[in-house]
Protein backbone atom coordinates (compact mmCIF):
# COMPACT_ATOMS: atom_id res chain seq x y z
CA UNK A 1 0.00 0.00 0.00
CA UNK A 2 2.78 2.23 0.96
CA UNK A 3 4.55 1.37 -2.23
CA UNK A 4 1.41 1.99 -4.24
CA UNK A 5 1.05 5.35 -2.58
CA UNK A 6 4.60 6.78 -3.80
CA UNK A 7 3.96 5.89 -7.05
CA UNK A 8 0.70 7.67 -7.28
CA UNK A 9 2.57 10.84 -5.66
CA UNK A 10 5.57 10.53 -7.84
CA UNK A 11 2.79 10.31 -10.66
CA UNK A 12 1.03 13.81 -9.76
CA UNK A 13 4.29 15.03 -9.38
CA UNK A 14 5.44 14.25 -13.38
CA UNK A 15 1.84 15.04 -14.24
CA UNK A 16 2.56 18.75 -12.74
CA UNK A 17 5.87 19.30 -13.91
CA UNK A 18 5.09 18.72 -17.35
CA UNK A 19 3.00 21.97 -18.14
CA UNK A 20 5.59 23.67 -15.92
CA UNK A 21 8.13 22.64 -18.24
CA UNK A 22 6.19 23.00 -21.65
CA UNK A 23 5.09 26.28 -20.53
CA UNK A 24 8.48 27.85 -21.08
CA UNK A 25 8.13 27.67 -24.87
CA UNK A 26 9.12 31.07 -26.12
CA UNK A 27 7.18 33.47 -28.61
CA UNK A 28 9.86 33.20 -30.76
CA UNK A 29 9.42 29.43 -30.83
CA UNK A 30 5.69 30.12 -31.66
CA UNK A 31 6.88 32.22 -34.40
CA UNK A 32 9.97 30.19 -36.24
CA UNK A 33 6.69 28.05 -37.68
CA UNK A 34 3.98 30.91 -37.38
CA UNK A 35 5.71 33.67 -39.52
CA UNK A 36 5.96 30.59 -42.46
CA UNK A 37 2.77 30.68 -44.65
CA UNK A 38 4.62 27.52 -46.14
CA UNK A 39 4.24 25.81 -42.74
CA UNK A 40 1.45 27.00 -40.71
CA UNK A 41 -0.79 28.11 -44.04
CA UNK A 42 -2.21 31.29 -44.47
CA UNK A 43 -4.94 31.28 -41.71
CA UNK A 44 -2.82 30.34 -38.74
CA UNK A 45 -0.03 33.04 -40.07
CA UNK A 46 1.56 35.92 -38.01
CA UNK A 47 3.55 38.98 -38.86
CA UNK A 48 6.34 38.85 -36.52
CA UNK A 49 7.13 42.83 -36.61
CA UNK A 50 3.06 43.97 -36.56
CA UNK A 51 2.80 41.12 -33.17
CA UNK A 52 5.68 42.75 -31.74
CA UNK A 53 4.43 46.41 -32.15
CA UNK A 54 0.67 45.47 -31.44
CA UNK A 55 -0.49 46.17 -28.05
CA UNK A 56 -0.93 42.59 -26.96
CA UNK A 57 2.74 41.72 -28.16
CA UNK A 58 3.86 42.31 -24.86
CA UNK A 59 1.83 39.26 -23.30
CA UNK A 60 3.44 37.22 -25.63
CA UNK A 61 2.10 34.30 -27.67
CA UNK A 62 1.49 32.36 -24.13
CA UNK A 63 -0.41 35.20 -23.26
CA UNK A 64 -3.41 34.14 -24.37
CA UNK A 65 -2.52 30.84 -25.56
CA UNK A 66 -1.56 29.30 -22.70
CA UNK A 67 -2.20 25.47 -23.09
CA UNK A 68 0.79 25.43 -26.09
CA UNK A 69 3.52 22.95 -25.17
CA UNK A 70 6.90 22.56 -26.10
CA UNK A 71 5.21 19.30 -27.81
CA UNK A 72 3.03 21.52 -29.76
CA UNK A 73 1.78 20.62 -32.21
CA UNK A 74 2.48 16.89 -32.18
CA UNK A 75 0.45 16.82 -29.27
CA UNK A 76 -2.49 17.13 -31.23
CA UNK A 77 -3.65 19.51 -28.92
CA UNK A 78 -5.74 22.39 -29.84
CA UNK A 79 -4.07 25.78 -29.17
CA UNK A 80 -6.13 27.45 -25.85
CA UNK A 81 -7.46 30.71 -26.78
CA UNK A 82 -8.32 33.37 -24.23
CA UNK A 83 -11.95 34.72 -23.74
CA UNK A 84 -11.12 38.92 -24.38
CA UNK A 85 -13.40 39.63 -21.46
CA UNK A 86 -10.75 37.68 -19.45
CA UNK A 87 -9.09 41.25 -19.85
CA UNK A 88 -11.51 43.55 -21.03
CA UNK A 89 -14.43 42.85 -19.35
CA UNK A 90 -15.91 46.99 -18.90
CA UNK A 91 -15.44 46.97 -23.11
CA UNK A 92 -17.20 43.94 -22.99
CA UNK A 93 -20.31 44.43 -21.26
CA UNK A 94 -20.49 47.24 -22.99
CA UNK A 95 -20.76 46.02 -25.98
CA UNK A 96 -22.60 42.83 -24.97
CA UNK A 97 -25.67 45.49 -24.19
CA UNK A 98 -25.29 46.47 -28.49
CA UNK A 99 -27.12 45.13 -30.86
CA UNK A 100 -23.99 44.26 -32.70
CA UNK A 101 -23.15 41.35 -29.88
CA UNK A 102 -25.28 39.04 -31.52
CA UNK A 103 -23.74 39.36 -35.13
CA UNK A 104 -20.28 40.19 -34.55
CA UNK A 105 -17.67 38.77 -32.11
CA UNK A 106 -14.27 40.95 -30.84
CA UNK A 107 -12.24 39.45 -33.63
CA UNK A 108 -14.01 40.18 -36.27
CA UNK A 109 -13.34 43.86 -36.01
CA UNK A 110 -9.96 43.01 -33.75
CA UNK A 111 -7.26 40.93 -35.17
CA UNK A 112 -5.69 40.35 -31.40
CA UNK A 113 -2.36 39.87 -33.48
CA UNK A 114 -2.31 43.31 -35.11
CA UNK A 115 -4.65 45.22 -32.83
CA UNK A 116 -3.49 48.98 -31.72
CA UNK A 117 -4.62 51.91 -29.58
CA UNK A 118 -6.82 53.52 -31.47
CA UNK A 119 -4.62 56.44 -31.84
CA UNK A 120 -2.03 54.86 -33.79
CA UNK A 121 -4.97 53.67 -36.36
CA UNK A 122 -5.99 55.60 -39.08
CA UNK A 123 -9.12 56.52 -39.28
CA UNK A 124 -9.76 54.84 -42.87
CA UNK A 125 -8.46 51.99 -41.15
CA UNK A 126 -11.73 51.68 -38.24
CA UNK A 127 -13.72 52.39 -41.12
CA UNK A 128 -12.64 49.49 -43.11
CA UNK A 129 -14.15 47.10 -40.53
CA UNK A 130 -17.35 48.96 -40.20
CA UNK A 131 -17.57 48.36 -44.28
CA UNK A 132 -16.64 44.54 -44.04
CA UNK A 133 -20.49 44.10 -43.12
CA UNK A 134 -21.84 47.22 -44.16
CA UNK A 135 -20.53 48.38 -47.68
CA UNK A 136 -19.49 51.72 -48.12
CA UNK A 137 -21.66 52.45 -51.65
CA UNK A 138 -24.51 51.22 -49.11
CA UNK A 139 -23.91 53.22 -46.50
CA UNK A 140 -23.39 56.29 -48.58
CA UNK A 141 -26.84 56.00 -49.89
CA UNK A 142 -28.23 54.73 -46.82
CA UNK A 143 -27.01 58.24 -44.71
CA UNK A 144 -27.46 60.55 -48.16
CA UNK A 145 -31.43 60.09 -48.08
CA UNK A 146 -30.94 62.64 -44.42
CA UNK A 147 -27.19 63.98 -44.60
CA UNK A 148 -26.91 66.57 -46.94
CA UNK A 149 -22.82 65.41 -48.93
CA UNK A 150 -23.17 61.61 -47.80
CA UNK A 151 -20.13 60.98 -49.55
CA UNK A 152 -18.16 63.50 -47.90
CA UNK A 153 -19.21 62.92 -44.34
CA UNK A 154 -18.29 59.25 -44.56
CA UNK A 155 -14.88 60.07 -46.18
CA UNK A 156 -14.03 62.73 -43.75
CA UNK A 157 -15.34 60.95 -40.30
CA UNK A 158 -14.31 57.20 -38.80
CA UNK A 159 -18.10 55.94 -38.11
CA UNK A 160 -17.59 55.42 -34.50
CA UNK A 161 -17.78 59.40 -34.35
CA UNK A 162 -21.55 59.27 -34.67
CA UNK A 163 -22.79 55.68 -34.04
CA UNK A 164 -21.02 55.16 -30.35
CA UNK A 165 -20.75 57.48 -27.49
CA UNK A 166 -16.75 58.28 -28.09
CA UNK A 167 -16.27 61.52 -26.94
CA UNK A 168 -13.16 64.03 -27.04
CA UNK A 169 -12.87 64.99 -30.97
CA UNK A 170 -9.94 66.08 -32.57
CA UNK A 171 -8.87 66.49 -35.73
CA UNK A 172 -6.58 64.10 -37.89
CA UNK A 173 -4.73 65.32 -40.68
CA UNK A 174 -3.37 62.10 -42.68
CA UNK A 175 -0.75 62.64 -45.38
CA UNK A 176 -2.74 61.49 -48.92
CA UNK A 177 -1.21 60.96 -52.04
CA UNK A 178 -1.87 60.85 -55.87
CA UNK A 179 0.15 58.00 -56.70
CA UNK A 180 2.45 58.93 -59.97
CA UNK A 181 3.77 55.45 -60.92
CA UNK A 182 0.01 54.30 -61.47
CA UNK A 183 -0.65 57.15 -64.20
CA UNK A 184 -0.50 55.50 -67.73
CA UNK A 185 0.97 59.25 -68.88
CA UNK A 186 3.24 59.21 -65.70
CA UNK A 187 1.89 62.14 -64.40
CA UNK A 188 0.44 62.21 -60.73
CA UNK A 189 -2.30 64.97 -61.63
CA UNK A 190 -5.19 62.29 -62.99
CA UNK A 191 -4.77 59.83 -60.09
CA UNK A 192 -7.47 59.93 -56.76
CA UNK A 193 -5.81 61.27 -53.69
CA UNK A 194 -5.39 58.03 -51.46
CA UNK A 195 -3.48 57.55 -47.98
CA UNK A 196 0.18 58.12 -48.16
CA UNK A 197 1.93 54.70 -46.85
CA UNK A 198 4.86 54.89 -44.95
CA UNK A 199 7.73 53.98 -48.35
CA UNK A 200 5.87 56.69 -50.25
CA UNK A 201 6.78 59.21 -47.51
CA UNK A 202 9.81 57.90 -46.91
CA UNK A 203 10.88 58.05 -50.57
CA UNK A 204 10.32 61.48 -50.46
CA UNK A 205 12.41 62.18 -47.19
CA UNK A 206 14.77 60.34 -48.21
CA UNK A 207 17.14 59.92 -45.46
CA UNK A 208 15.46 61.75 -43.07
CA UNK A 209 13.04 61.26 -40.70
CA UNK A 210 9.67 61.04 -42.67
CA UNK A 211 8.12 63.45 -39.85
CA UNK A 212 11.05 65.85 -40.95
CA UNK A 213 8.62 66.45 -44.18
CA UNK A 214 6.36 68.46 -41.70
CA UNK A 215 8.20 69.00 -39.04
CA UNK A 216 11.30 70.91 -40.26
CA UNK A 217 12.82 71.77 -37.41
CA UNK A 218 12.23 68.52 -35.62
CA UNK A 219 11.54 69.76 -32.68
CA UNK A 220 7.66 67.25 -32.34
CA UNK A 221 5.31 70.28 -32.99
CA UNK A 222 3.87 70.79 -36.18
CA UNK A 223 3.47 74.61 -36.15
CA UNK A 224 1.29 76.88 -38.71
CA UNK A 225 4.13 78.01 -40.27
CA UNK A 226 5.34 74.87 -41.42
CA UNK A 227 1.78 73.54 -42.46
CA UNK A 228 2.01 76.43 -44.49
CA UNK A 229 5.71 75.58 -46.15
CA UNK A 230 4.62 71.79 -46.50
CA UNK A 231 1.85 73.16 -48.27
CA UNK A 232 3.05 75.41 -50.58
CA UNK A 233 6.65 73.23 -51.36
CA UNK A 234 6.21 72.35 -54.57
CA UNK A 235 8.43 69.19 -54.48
CA UNK A 236 5.19 67.76 -52.05
CA UNK A 237 2.53 68.98 -54.98
CA UNK A 238 1.34 65.60 -55.34
CA UNK A 239 1.06 65.33 -51.16
CA UNK A 240 -2.04 66.76 -49.41
CA UNK A 241 -3.00 66.24 -45.99
CA UNK A 242 -6.64 65.31 -45.20
CA UNK A 243 -8.71 65.94 -42.36
CA UNK A 244 -10.61 63.75 -39.93
CA UNK A 245 -12.74 64.21 -37.08
CA UNK A 246 -11.94 61.25 -34.70
CA UNK A 247 -12.37 60.78 -30.92
CA UNK A 248 -9.65 60.55 -28.57
CA UNK A 249 -11.77 58.24 -26.28
CA UNK A 250 -13.30 55.16 -28.10
CA UNK A 251 -16.26 53.71 -26.71
CA UNK A 252 -18.10 50.68 -27.76
CA UNK A 253 -21.56 51.33 -27.26
CA UNK A 254 -22.79 51.03 -30.47
CA UNK A 255 -26.11 52.74 -30.95
CA UNK A 256 -27.29 55.93 -32.84
CA UNK A 257 -26.79 59.01 -30.96
CA UNK A 258 -30.03 61.50 -30.98
CA UNK A 259 -27.88 64.52 -30.51
CA UNK A 260 -25.91 63.41 -33.81
CA UNK A 261 -29.00 64.53 -35.92
CA UNK A 262 -28.31 67.72 -34.99
CA UNK A 263 -26.03 68.84 -37.60
CA UNK A 264 -24.45 71.90 -34.84
CA UNK A 265 -22.93 68.81 -32.95
CA UNK A 266 -20.09 69.08 -35.34
CA UNK A 267 -20.94 72.52 -37.14
CA UNK A 268 -20.71 74.79 -34.30
CA UNK A 269 -18.40 77.18 -33.38
CA UNK A 270 -16.59 77.40 -30.18
CA UNK A 271 -16.00 73.75 -29.35
CA UNK A 272 -12.52 73.25 -28.09
CA UNK A 273 -12.42 70.48 -30.48
CA UNK A 274 -12.21 72.27 -33.71
CA UNK A 275 -8.80 73.91 -32.62
CA UNK A 276 -7.15 70.69 -31.93
CA UNK A 277 -5.76 68.92 -34.59
CA UNK A 278 -2.73 66.66 -34.62
CA UNK A 279 -0.84 65.29 -37.50
CA UNK A 280 -0.70 61.14 -38.11
CA UNK A 281 2.02 59.87 -39.77
CA UNK A 282 2.24 55.94 -40.81
CA UNK A 283 5.13 54.19 -39.31
CA UNK A 284 6.82 50.96 -41.01
CA UNK A 285 4.74 48.42 -38.89
CA UNK A 286 1.65 49.41 -40.58
CA UNK A 287 0.64 52.02 -37.23
CA UNK A 288 0.24 55.68 -37.04
CA UNK A 289 1.95 58.09 -34.95
CA UNK A 290 0.95 61.20 -33.87
CA UNK A 291 2.37 64.69 -33.69
CA UNK A 292 0.96 67.55 -31.84
CA UNK A 293 -0.40 70.46 -34.41
CA UNK A 294 0.09 74.20 -32.55
CA UNK A 295 -3.22 75.04 -31.24
CA UNK A 296 -6.02 76.95 -33.65
CA UNK A 297 -3.78 76.35 -36.79
CA UNK A 298 -7.38 74.43 -38.42
CA UNK A 299 -8.22 77.81 -38.31
CA UNK A 300 -6.04 79.25 -40.29
CA UNK A 301 -8.14 80.94 -43.07
CA UNK A 302 -6.30 79.79 -46.48
CA UNK A 303 -3.01 77.51 -46.13
CA UNK A 304 -2.95 75.78 -42.87
CA UNK A 305 -5.16 73.17 -43.38
CA UNK A 306 -6.09 73.62 -47.31
CA UNK A 307 -8.37 70.73 -47.92
CA UNK A 308 -10.00 70.82 -44.22
CA UNK A 309 -12.92 72.98 -43.83
CA UNK A 310 -16.33 72.62 -41.53
CA UNK A 311 -18.82 75.05 -42.31
CA UNK A 312 -19.59 76.84 -39.25
CA UNK A 313 -16.89 75.08 -37.54
CA UNK A 314 -13.77 76.18 -38.50
CA UNK A 315 -14.35 79.58 -39.96
CA UNK A 316 -11.75 82.27 -39.54
CA UNK A 317 -11.82 85.54 -37.62
CA UNK A 318 -10.03 87.65 -39.78
CA UNK A 319 -11.52 86.13 -42.72
CA UNK A 320 -15.42 87.19 -40.91
CA UNK A 321 -14.21 90.92 -40.12
CA UNK A 322 -12.97 91.10 -44.08
CA UNK A 323 -16.71 90.52 -45.26
CA UNK A 324 -17.99 92.76 -42.80
CA UNK A 325 -15.91 95.31 -44.23
CA UNK A 326 -16.86 94.85 -47.28
CA UNK A 327 -20.57 94.57 -46.57
CA UNK A 328 -20.08 97.85 -44.78
CA UNK A 329 -18.16 99.39 -47.66
CA UNK A 330 -21.71 98.71 -49.65
CA UNK A 331 -23.64 101.01 -47.00
CA UNK A 332 -21.30 103.67 -47.61
CA UNK A 333 -23.06 105.08 -50.47
CA UNK A 334 -26.71 104.71 -49.21
CA UNK A 335 -25.70 106.19 -46.10
CA UNK A 336 -23.55 109.02 -47.43
CA UNK A 337 -25.73 110.10 -50.28
CA UNK A 338 -29.04 109.34 -48.65
CA UNK A 339 -27.44 112.53 -45.98
CA UNK A 340 -26.52 114.78 -48.59
CA UNK A 341 -30.21 113.81 -50.72
CA UNK A 342 -32.28 114.69 -46.92
CA UNK A 343 -30.18 117.54 -46.50
CA UNK A 344 -30.39 119.48 -50.09
CA UNK A 345 -34.46 118.26 -50.35
CA UNK A 346 -35.21 121.67 -50.89
CA UNK A 347 -33.61 122.02 -54.05
CA UNK A 348 -35.41 119.18 -56.11
CA UNK A 349 -39.15 120.56 -55.10
CA UNK B 1 -54.16 115.75 -65.04
CA UNK B 2 -52.93 118.30 -62.79
CA UNK B 3 -51.56 121.50 -64.36
CA UNK B 4 -48.49 122.17 -62.21
CA UNK B 5 -47.31 118.45 -62.23
CA UNK B 6 -45.56 117.30 -65.35
CA UNK B 7 -46.51 115.42 -68.31
CA UNK B 8 -45.35 112.25 -68.20
CA UNK B 9 -44.85 109.70 -71.00
CA UNK B 10 -45.01 105.81 -70.42
CA UNK B 11 -42.05 103.59 -71.74
CA UNK B 12 -42.13 99.65 -71.62
CA UNK B 13 -39.71 99.10 -69.96
CA UNK B 14 -38.90 95.65 -68.53
CA UNK B 15 -40.56 92.73 -70.32
CA UNK B 16 -41.99 89.55 -68.41
CA UNK B 17 -39.17 87.21 -68.56
CA UNK B 18 -37.14 89.84 -67.13
CA UNK B 19 -39.73 90.62 -63.96
CA UNK B 20 -40.14 87.26 -63.29
CA UNK B 21 -36.00 86.49 -63.62
CA UNK B 22 -35.76 89.65 -61.10
CA UNK B 23 -38.17 89.02 -58.40
CA UNK B 24 -36.64 85.16 -58.44
CA UNK B 25 -33.12 86.35 -58.20
CA UNK B 26 -34.04 89.05 -55.56
CA UNK B 27 -36.05 86.51 -52.95
CA UNK B 28 -33.73 84.00 -54.16
CA UNK B 29 -30.85 85.93 -53.40
CA UNK B 30 -31.77 87.15 -49.82
CA UNK B 31 -32.79 84.11 -48.70
CA UNK B 32 -29.31 83.15 -49.95
CA UNK B 33 -27.93 85.79 -47.70
CA UNK B 34 -29.82 84.89 -45.02
CA UNK B 35 -29.44 80.81 -44.91
CA UNK B 36 -25.68 81.20 -45.62
CA UNK B 37 -25.45 83.60 -42.32
CA UNK B 38 -26.80 81.03 -40.67
CA UNK B 39 -24.96 78.59 -42.13
CA UNK B 40 -21.58 80.63 -41.02
CA UNK B 41 -22.38 81.75 -37.69
CA UNK B 42 -25.27 78.74 -36.74
CA UNK B 43 -24.92 79.81 -32.86
CA UNK B 44 -25.95 83.15 -32.69
CA UNK B 45 -28.34 83.26 -36.42
CA UNK B 46 -31.01 80.20 -36.51
CA UNK B 47 -33.96 82.10 -38.55
CA UNK B 48 -34.25 79.07 -41.02
CA UNK B 49 -34.54 76.47 -37.77
CA UNK B 50 -31.89 73.52 -37.55
CA UNK B 51 -28.88 73.93 -39.46
CA UNK B 52 -29.55 71.27 -41.87
CA UNK B 53 -32.83 72.97 -42.95
CA UNK B 54 -30.86 76.06 -43.36
CA UNK B 55 -28.69 73.98 -45.85
CA UNK B 56 -31.14 72.53 -47.92
CA UNK B 57 -32.77 76.01 -47.93
CA UNK B 58 -29.34 77.61 -49.01
CA UNK B 59 -28.63 74.93 -51.58
CA UNK B 60 -32.58 75.22 -53.07
CA UNK B 61 -32.16 78.78 -53.44
CA UNK B 62 -28.69 78.65 -54.89
CA UNK B 63 -30.09 76.32 -57.74
CA UNK B 64 -32.86 78.54 -58.39
CA UNK B 65 -30.75 81.37 -58.99
CA UNK B 66 -27.94 79.37 -60.56
CA UNK B 67 -31.25 78.59 -62.79
CA UNK B 68 -32.85 81.72 -62.84
CA UNK B 69 -29.13 83.35 -64.21
CA UNK B 70 -29.01 80.70 -66.67
CA UNK B 71 -32.18 82.06 -68.38
CA UNK B 72 -31.92 85.53 -68.45
CA UNK B 73 -28.34 84.76 -70.06
CA UNK B 74 -30.03 82.61 -72.58
CA UNK B 75 -32.72 85.01 -72.64
CA UNK B 76 -30.58 88.30 -73.39
CA UNK B 77 -28.18 86.59 -75.56
CA UNK B 78 -30.41 83.79 -78.05
CA UNK B 79 -34.05 85.82 -77.57
CA UNK B 80 -33.59 88.91 -77.14
CA UNK B 81 -30.24 89.81 -78.86
CA UNK B 82 -29.17 92.61 -76.60
CA UNK B 83 -26.90 91.32 -74.29
CA UNK B 84 -23.57 93.10 -75.13
CA UNK B 85 -25.93 96.43 -76.27
CA UNK B 86 -27.39 96.31 -72.40
CA UNK B 87 -24.49 95.48 -70.57
CA UNK B 88 -20.96 96.44 -72.02
CA UNK B 89 -20.53 100.29 -72.14
CA UNK B 90 -19.92 102.05 -75.43
CA UNK B 91 -16.97 103.67 -76.11
CA UNK B 92 -18.83 106.85 -75.75
CA UNK B 93 -20.12 105.50 -72.29
CA UNK B 94 -16.44 105.13 -71.34
CA UNK B 95 -15.38 108.54 -72.85
CA UNK B 96 -18.50 110.89 -71.37
CA UNK B 97 -20.93 108.73 -70.11
CA UNK B 98 -19.24 108.00 -66.84
CA UNK B 99 -18.18 111.32 -65.90
CA UNK B 100 -21.46 112.82 -66.79
CA UNK B 101 -23.43 110.13 -65.32
CA UNK B 102 -21.25 110.02 -61.83
CA UNK B 103 -21.55 114.28 -61.77
CA UNK B 104 -25.64 113.75 -61.97
CA UNK B 105 -25.37 111.12 -59.05
CA UNK B 106 -22.95 113.21 -56.76
CA UNK B 107 -23.36 116.48 -57.70
CA UNK B 108 -25.93 117.67 -59.93
CA UNK B 109 -28.72 115.43 -57.67
CA UNK B 110 -28.06 117.84 -54.51
CA UNK B 111 -28.78 120.49 -56.77
CA UNK B 112 -32.13 119.67 -58.09
CA UNK B 113 -30.55 118.51 -61.79
CA UNK B 114 -32.12 116.02 -63.72
CA UNK B 115 -31.02 112.63 -65.05
CA UNK B 116 -29.02 112.42 -68.19
CA UNK B 117 -29.99 109.38 -68.91
CA UNK B 118 -33.67 108.26 -70.12
CA UNK B 119 -34.14 104.58 -69.98
CA UNK B 120 -35.49 102.92 -73.07
CA UNK B 121 -35.84 99.39 -73.65
CA UNK B 122 -32.86 99.64 -75.94
CA UNK B 123 -30.71 101.08 -73.35
CA UNK B 124 -32.04 100.51 -70.11
CA UNK B 125 -29.25 101.40 -68.14
CA UNK B 126 -26.93 104.73 -67.95
CA UNK B 127 -23.09 103.91 -68.22
CA UNK B 128 -22.21 104.01 -64.34
CA UNK B 129 -25.00 101.12 -64.13
CA UNK B 130 -23.72 99.38 -67.16
CA UNK B 131 -19.89 99.12 -65.65
CA UNK B 132 -21.80 97.74 -62.21
CA UNK B 133 -24.27 95.07 -63.78
CA UNK B 134 -21.39 94.12 -65.89
CA UNK B 135 -19.02 93.54 -63.04
CA UNK B 136 -21.98 92.11 -61.12
CA UNK B 137 -23.32 89.73 -63.62
CA UNK B 138 -20.75 88.91 -65.93
CA UNK B 139 -17.70 88.14 -62.93
CA UNK B 140 -19.53 88.35 -59.26
CA UNK B 141 -22.68 86.01 -59.70
CA UNK B 142 -20.72 83.30 -61.80
CA UNK B 143 -18.11 83.21 -59.62
CA UNK B 144 -20.49 82.63 -56.44
CA UNK B 145 -22.75 80.40 -58.29
CA UNK B 146 -19.50 78.24 -59.34
CA UNK B 147 -17.47 78.46 -56.15
CA UNK B 148 -21.43 77.54 -54.49
CA UNK B 149 -21.56 74.27 -57.06
CA UNK B 150 -18.38 73.17 -56.06
CA UNK B 151 -19.22 73.34 -52.41
CA UNK B 152 -22.36 71.32 -53.21
CA UNK B 153 -20.67 68.42 -53.96
CA UNK B 154 -17.23 68.61 -52.70
CA UNK B 155 -16.71 64.71 -52.90
CA UNK B 156 -17.56 64.19 -56.71
CA UNK B 157 -15.76 67.34 -57.79
CA UNK B 158 -12.90 67.04 -55.59
CA UNK B 159 -10.40 67.64 -58.14
CA UNK B 160 -11.88 70.71 -59.69
CA UNK B 161 -11.81 71.59 -55.72
CA UNK B 162 -8.03 70.95 -55.23
CA UNK B 163 -7.87 72.93 -59.16
CA UNK B 164 -9.21 75.73 -57.22
CA UNK B 165 -6.85 75.61 -54.14
CA UNK B 166 -8.29 73.19 -52.04
CA UNK B 167 -11.28 73.56 -49.63
CA UNK B 168 -10.10 76.64 -47.88
CA UNK B 169 -9.71 79.09 -50.70
CA UNK B 170 -13.11 77.95 -51.73
CA UNK B 171 -14.70 78.57 -49.21
CA UNK B 172 -12.97 81.79 -48.14
CA UNK B 173 -13.81 83.24 -52.18
CA UNK B 174 -17.51 82.57 -52.16
CA UNK B 175 -18.02 84.44 -48.75
CA UNK B 176 -16.28 87.15 -49.79
CA UNK B 177 -17.51 87.00 -52.92
CA UNK B 178 -21.29 86.78 -52.03
CA UNK B 179 -20.20 89.81 -49.07
CA UNK B 180 -19.38 91.70 -52.05
CA UNK B 181 -22.82 90.79 -53.77
CA UNK B 182 -24.57 91.85 -50.84
CA UNK B 183 -22.67 95.34 -50.59
CA UNK B 184 -24.03 95.92 -54.08
CA UNK B 185 -27.21 95.13 -53.02
CA UNK B 186 -27.49 97.95 -50.45
CA UNK B 187 -26.69 100.44 -53.41
CA UNK B 188 -28.56 98.85 -55.91
CA UNK B 189 -31.87 99.06 -53.55
CA UNK B 190 -30.78 102.75 -52.47
CA UNK B 191 -30.27 103.66 -56.19
CA UNK B 192 -33.82 102.34 -56.86
CA UNK B 193 -35.01 105.15 -55.00
CA UNK B 194 -33.49 107.86 -56.27
CA UNK B 195 -36.20 108.03 -59.28
CA UNK B 196 -38.78 111.26 -60.04
CA UNK B 197 -40.47 109.58 -56.99
CA UNK B 198 -39.09 106.96 -54.21
CA UNK B 199 -40.89 104.13 -56.08
CA UNK B 200 -40.89 105.14 -59.79
CA UNK B 201 -37.75 103.02 -60.63
CA UNK B 202 -38.99 100.02 -58.26
CA UNK B 203 -42.65 100.09 -59.92
CA UNK B 204 -41.62 99.56 -63.64
CA UNK B 205 -39.85 96.15 -62.12
CA UNK B 206 -43.76 95.28 -61.00
CA UNK B 207 -45.69 96.17 -64.05
CA UNK B 208 -43.19 96.50 -66.88
CA UNK B 209 -44.24 100.45 -67.52
CA UNK B 210 -41.83 103.40 -66.42
CA UNK B 211 -43.45 106.57 -66.28
CA UNK B 212 -40.96 109.52 -66.54
CA UNK B 213 -41.13 113.12 -67.62
CA UNK B 214 -42.13 114.00 -71.11
CA UNK B 215 -39.79 115.77 -73.61
CA UNK B 216 -42.12 117.10 -76.10
CA UNK B 217 -43.42 114.02 -77.38
CA UNK B 218 -45.50 112.74 -74.21
CA UNK B 219 -45.84 109.79 -76.15
CA UNK B 220 -46.44 105.91 -75.15
CA UNK B 221 -44.40 103.94 -76.36
CA UNK B 222 -44.47 99.76 -76.40
CA UNK B 223 -41.68 98.13 -77.58
CA UNK B 224 -41.18 95.03 -79.52
CA UNK B 225 -38.17 93.05 -77.68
Amino acid sequence: MRRHLKRLFTGLMLLLMVPVAAAAMESADCLACHAEAGVVGADRLIDPTRFDNASHGVLGCSGCHASVTDAHPDDGLPASKAVCQDCHQNIGAEYAATGHAGNADCGDCHNPHTVRPSQEVSGAEMNGKCSSCHPAAEMASAHGVWLPQANLHLEMLPCISCHSGSENYVIVLYPSWRDPVSAPDGSARNNPLSLAGYAELKGLAGEQEISALIDVNGDGLITLAELKTFNAFPAYSSLRLKGMLTPEVVTHDLRILDNRWDCTFCHASGSGAMQTSVLALPMADGSYSRLPVEKGAILDALYGTPDFYMLGATRNASMNLLGLAIIAGGLVMPLGHGLLRFLTRKNRK
Amino acid sequence: MNAHKPELKRVYLQPTPVRIWHWLNAFGIITLGISGAQIRFPEFISLFGSYKSAIMLHNTAGILVAVSFSFWFLYYTCIAHKMTHLYVPSKDDLKRGLVRQAMYYFFNYFRGGSNPHHPTPDSKFNPLQKSAYLLIMFILMPLVGLTGILLMNVAPLRDLVLLVGGLKILVGLHFLLSCALFAFLFTHVYLATLGRTPMAYVKPMWTGWEEEEAEGEGAEHQPSH
